[in-house]
């Protein structure tokens, strides 16, 4: 009999049903891909350079090995290191289906595919072991942004050898292929680089790449601080840290899967709620007939353990496609640990099964409190309400259809602060990440890279590596002295600078580390934002970032020991910085520090500040004037520039974009579901309406108005909370960048008309596609009310 | 007296699984202006099919339902809404009403959404509170549907389906759900409302509400059986006027 009864029911009440059952699929699905994907993420980068064979300190030099392995044979602090050879090119050198190659750094690394330290990974993650004669494996990334393809050719116009190669693929690169890293890597055959290696002109731009295994870092580095032609060093710590921008969407896609699993959760308790609460009134009967109350209860846990089961399973396979693509971004860059894989979706898909019975279980707690003459009640009349309306329609002024939408709002807030809850959640999220993009797309984080000028040239034409030299000074002098040259001849003149990053070995309480020093030798110092202390005002003064203070336990007013090369200086501590070069591991020199281009490890673009103030408009003029004059691709305004350094802003709004399509299709389906659920409570009312006179239009009206109401509201508090919200969870990502405060652009088109226009008007269509179900419901359905 | 209600030939099919089920079958009758009228049948005859079809609510499957000198089956669903907003008005026997709102808001409601009047919201609210008042009522306007009995429920319904002065007032058991004495002081009311000129047209089961109305159809098996005009002799008393409709409704086999 029990059986029929709970046929009948799944029968009858079709309409509940399925929305309940289409609730525990999405919340078996979100809730399965995303504590995947949170597992996933949160051993993202430690697994990936694990299983890559990175070591705990690296060391990258260009023009021999400046006797770097000399050190590491004779030292105790090693337990075992691999090198790498390779040589350095510019992407001037290389050519794609006849164009220059396009890349965030100019320099790009040709390899030897095996002659590895370390282990590269196709796309399909698959370990990369052999390259043909004639075919090149690069960087992952380089395809798309070169807009080419599988077997499209290479020609690489190497100081006087020519090869074209067929790129048969791309690799997943753990210790260059980051975001902040950027360096495209060619790998080619053993017999493709020997024609390289053969060549003893080319051993000027030959590099060793060391992959060092020690148990002991603060003191290899000690030992390490004599080492010359050093372009890159840092510790595993540091390598993780240049997989921050894949993080930050990594991190994104973590908090996305808890939003959504805390929405599932939302919702899948108010439609148990719901759906139970629609069921008080047959409990009822079914209690004055004499039917126990556990067997009652077992009734309809059975009816939600079919559902949750059905769902569950039905959620945990579409949790896998869907998790796929949560993470895809993220994926693309790194082998990301699936070691649990399935058994993670297989476990949050029973989670969600026993969350679902647990919910069921407390729901039908009560039908042991009701009387039978209670529960009947209950289900229409219901004795037990309280006094529920708020407003007076005989004293309001507004259209009958709005009051009674707000009427049914103030009523019964609980039913619609879930709703609020489920918007505002996924919409704080959204607008979150759209406010970081805007600000990556704006020049709000210049200060954190240099000083703002209107132009910055930051292409390999200009910028050359060979300025990184003895003679670069000379170099750099007459480059900069002909570009100012240029500029006057172009009718704009102004001033040319460059921030150069030089590595130098500094003392401090009897310790010995090399750091990264940056100066701009033709820029006062103190145009610089500090945020504790006051600008370097000579030569023995400097500025430090946080993370240094931290790192090596220095504060302003200590004195520490530079050495220049040719002279040994002690430099006070005057002053606190930000920056995001180097991940924050900086200290800023005065302007007339004995710098010299022999230790320079790196250069920014070249900075131009016009003579006179220009408009955005002449700016953006100039900007292709200069492109024209020098034929170069690279330059940028203040805003473009900061994009450049990240390199993440499109992938931020890629991901913006993805944000918002998932929650568009959250606020779809909440929606969706949602009004039906009240089409279907509200039967009897429409009917009545109808059946006193009142049309559909208005009947339409008033289910929308509802939805717009709540809606408004969510996105309200959601632009109110996205500022905090936002500076909760990405200042402590981008104070792993270096940048501990940031003043994110609030920019009133994206978070006050597209944004949240979007999403209602996602809610509009939603509700008014659904409150069309109305139509179906007469005047005569009055009869048939329950 | 005008007609107001003139049914004919009107006809009412269902299909239940391919079986046919002709619920009216050739339904004719008439309602005058300021006429009372029961419809009485035994269960499952087309009663409240009857009430629903003539009020525009359900589509007849065939025949002619003119109501104020328009043919209603014509009209399209936003003109009966029209119609049924502004010139008739419902009590059912369960006292539907709008969950969310007040007993006066329940009232009023229907007053906000017709343009028959230009009223103000404030007059509106006041022709309610008077209705209220001489139903007797006025106690409640501002509790919510929970709060009050059967009753005064039914009552505040009566209130709301006379708030847009309704040509033709139709109900649906209006009694069928309340206890003896509320049953009658319902009917006391609508008596009183007929007495002011509303004209009332009613299904029930209660001989003794029946006996109230002016007229009484009995419908069996979807057809008009026979009609009783109750004497307007003063000298009758209410059980007298019962017992004689019973007799009638006995011959034909109540």
């Amino acid at each position: 009999m029990y059986f029929n009864i709970l046929k009948k029911d799944l029968k009858r009440k079709k309409s509940m049903n399925v929305i309940l059952l289409i609730f525990s699929i999405l919340a078996a699905m979100f809730v399965s891909s995303g504590l995947s994907n949170v597992i996933t993420v949160m051993n993202g980068t430690e697994y990936y350079l694990d299983k890559a064979g990175i070591g705990d300190y690296i060391i990258i030099t260009q023009g021999g090995d400046g006797g770097i392995t000399k050190t590491l044979d004779e030292s105790d602090n090693v337990n075992s290191y691999k090198t790498e050879n390779c040589y350095w090119g510019s992407i001037d050198d290389i050519k794609i289906n006849g164009k220059n190659i396009v890349s965030k750094n100019n320099n790009v690394v040709l390899q030897s595919v095996s002659d590895n330290g370390m282990v590269f990974y196709n796309m399909d993650n698959s370990e990369l072991t052999k390259v043909n004669t004639g075919e090149v494996y690069v960087t992952s990334g380089f395809l798309a942004n070169n807009d080419a393809k599988i077997d499209d050719s290479v020609e690489i116009n190497y100081h006087g050898i020519d090869k074209t190669f067929k790129i048969k693929g791309e690799i997943k690169d753990a210790l260059l292929g980051s975001d902040m890293m950027g360096n495209i890597r060619f790998l080619f055959s053993d017999d493709d680089y020997d024609e390289y290696a053969k060549n003893e002109e080319l051993d000027a731009f030959s590099g060793t790449i060391f992959n060092i295994k020690s148990d002991n870092v603060t003191e290899l580095v000690n030992e390490l601080s004599n080492a010359t032609n050093v372009l890159f060093s840092g510790d595993r710590g540091m390598i993780k840290l240049c997989y921050v921008m894949e993080m930050i969407v990594a991190m994104i896609v973590l908090v996305l899967s808890v939003v959504l699993c805390i929405v599932s959760f939302v919702l899948l308790k108010f439609v148990i709620s719901f759906t139970i609460s629609e069921e008080v009134r047959e409990i009822g009967v079914m209690k004055a007939i004499g039917i126990k109350n556990i067997k009652i209860r077992s009734l309809y846990i059975t009816k939600y353990f079919m559902m949750a089961v059905l769902g569950g399973v039905i959620g945990f396979f579409l949790g896998i496609p869907f998790g796929n693509v949560l993470i895809e971004s993220v994926s693309k860059k790194m082998v990301l640990g699936q070691d649990y894989g399935i058994i993670i979706n297989v476990i949050g898909a029973i989670f969600v099964i026993f969350i679902m019975i647990g919910f069921a279980y407390r729901c039908t707690s009560k039908i042991k409190k009701y009387t039978p003459v209670d529960a009947i009640r209950d289900g229409q009349s219901g004795e037990r309400f309280g006094k529920k309306s708020k407003m007076s329609l005989a004293r309001s002024n507004k259209n009958n259809a709005f009051f009674l939408a707000l009427n049914d709002i103030a009523s019964a807030p609980k039913r619609f602060i879930t709703i609020i809850l489920s918007f505002t959640i996924c919409s704080v999220f959204v607008f979150g990440v759209v406010l970081v993009t805007d600000t990556m797309k704006s020049d709000r984080l210049i200060g954190t890279f240099g000083k703002k000028s209107d132009i910055y040239i930051n292409d390999s034409k200009r910028v050359k590596l060979e300025f990184l030299s003895k003679e670069g000074d000379k170099m750099l002098d007459d480059a900069i002295a002909e570009m100012e040259n240029d500029l006057s001849k172009l009718g704009m003149p102004g001033a040319v600078s460059m921030e150069v990053w030089y590595k130098y070995p500094l003392t401090f309480n009897g310790k010995t580390t090399v750091e990264t020093f940056q100066q701009n030798k033709r820029t006062d110092v103190t145009v610089y934002d500090y945020i504790e202390g006051s600008a370097p005002l000579n030569e023995n003064e400097i500025a430090i970032t946080n993370e240094i203070k931290n790192m090596l336990g220095i504060e302003i007013g200590d004195t520490v020991s530079i050495d220049f090369g040719n002279e040994k200086k002690d430099c006070i501590v005057v002053a606190y910085f930000q920056t995001m070069n180097q991940l924050g591991s900086v200290i800023r020199l005065h302007q007339n520090a004995p710098t010299s281009m022999t230790y320079a490890s790196a250069m920014m673009a070249f900075q131009v500040d016009f003579d006179s103030e220009v408009s955005d408009e002449i700016i953006r003029e100039r900007i292709d004037k200069i492109k024209d004059y020098y034929d170069v691709t690279n330059v940028f305004n203040a805003a473009e520039y900061c994009d450049d350094c990240m390199g993440v802003a499109d992938t931020m709004g890629a991901v913006a974009i993805l944000l918002l399509f998932i929650t568009c299709i959250v606020v779809f389906l909440v929606t969706v579901l949602m009004e039906r659920s009240f089409i279907s409570d509200e039967t009897s009312q429409i009917a009545l309406l109808k059946a006193i006179g009142f049309k559909n239009s208005f009947i339409i009206k008033w289910q929308v108005y509802r939805f717009l109401i709540v809606a408004v509201i969510s996105e309200a508090i959601a632009i109110i909370l996205t500022y905090p919200v936002t500076k909760l969870w990405c200042d402590p990502i981008f104070s792993m960048m270096g940048a501990g405060n940031v003043d994110y652009l609030f920019r009133p088109l994206s978070l006050l008309v597209i944004y949240p226009g979007i999403i209602l008007l996602i809610n509009l269509i939603s509700v008014l596609v659904t409150s069309l179900y109305t139509n179906k419901i007469t005047s005569n359905d009055v009869r048939n009310i329950e | 007296m005008a007609k107001i209600l003139d049914v004919k030939d009107l006809c009412k099919t269902y299909i239940i699984d391919k079986r046919q089920n002709n619920v009216l079958k050739n339904v004719n009758f008439s309602v005058e202006e300021g006429d009372m009228v029961a419809i009485m049948g035994p269960s499952g005859s087309g009663k409240s099919t009857l009430l629903y079809a003539v009020s525009g609510m359900d589509v007849p499957t065939s025949g002619t339902v003119e109501f104020d000198g328009k043919d209603i089956t014509k009209l399209t669903a936003n003109e009966l809404a029209e119609v049924r907003l502004d010139k008739m008005g419902f009590i059912f026997q369960q006292m539907y009403m709008m969950k969310n709102l007040t007993i006066l808001d329940n009232i009023v409601l229907p007053a906000t959404e017709s343009k028959k009047s230009n009223e103000s919201r404030k007059e509106k609210e006041k022709r309610a509170e008077e209705l209220m008042r001489k139903l007797s009522i006025i106690d409640v306007a501002d509790n919510d549907i929970n709060e009050v009995s059967g009753g005064q429920l039914q009552r505040a319904c009566i209130c709301r389906s006379m708030i847009n002065n309704p040509k033709l007032l139709f109900a649906d058991e209006p009694t069928g759900a309340l206890n003896r004495t509320s049953s009658m002081e319902v009917m006391e009311e609508l008596v009183k409302l007929n007495g002011e000129g509303t004209t009332i047209m009613m299904v029930t089961h209660d001989a003794k509400i029946a006996a109230r109305c002016k007229r009484v159809l009995y419908i069996v098996d979807g057809n008009i059986k026979g009609e009783y005009v109750t004497p307007e002799d003063e000298n009758l008393s209410t059980s007298d006027k019962e017992r004689r409709l019973n007799n009638w409704l006995m011959d034909l086999g109540w």
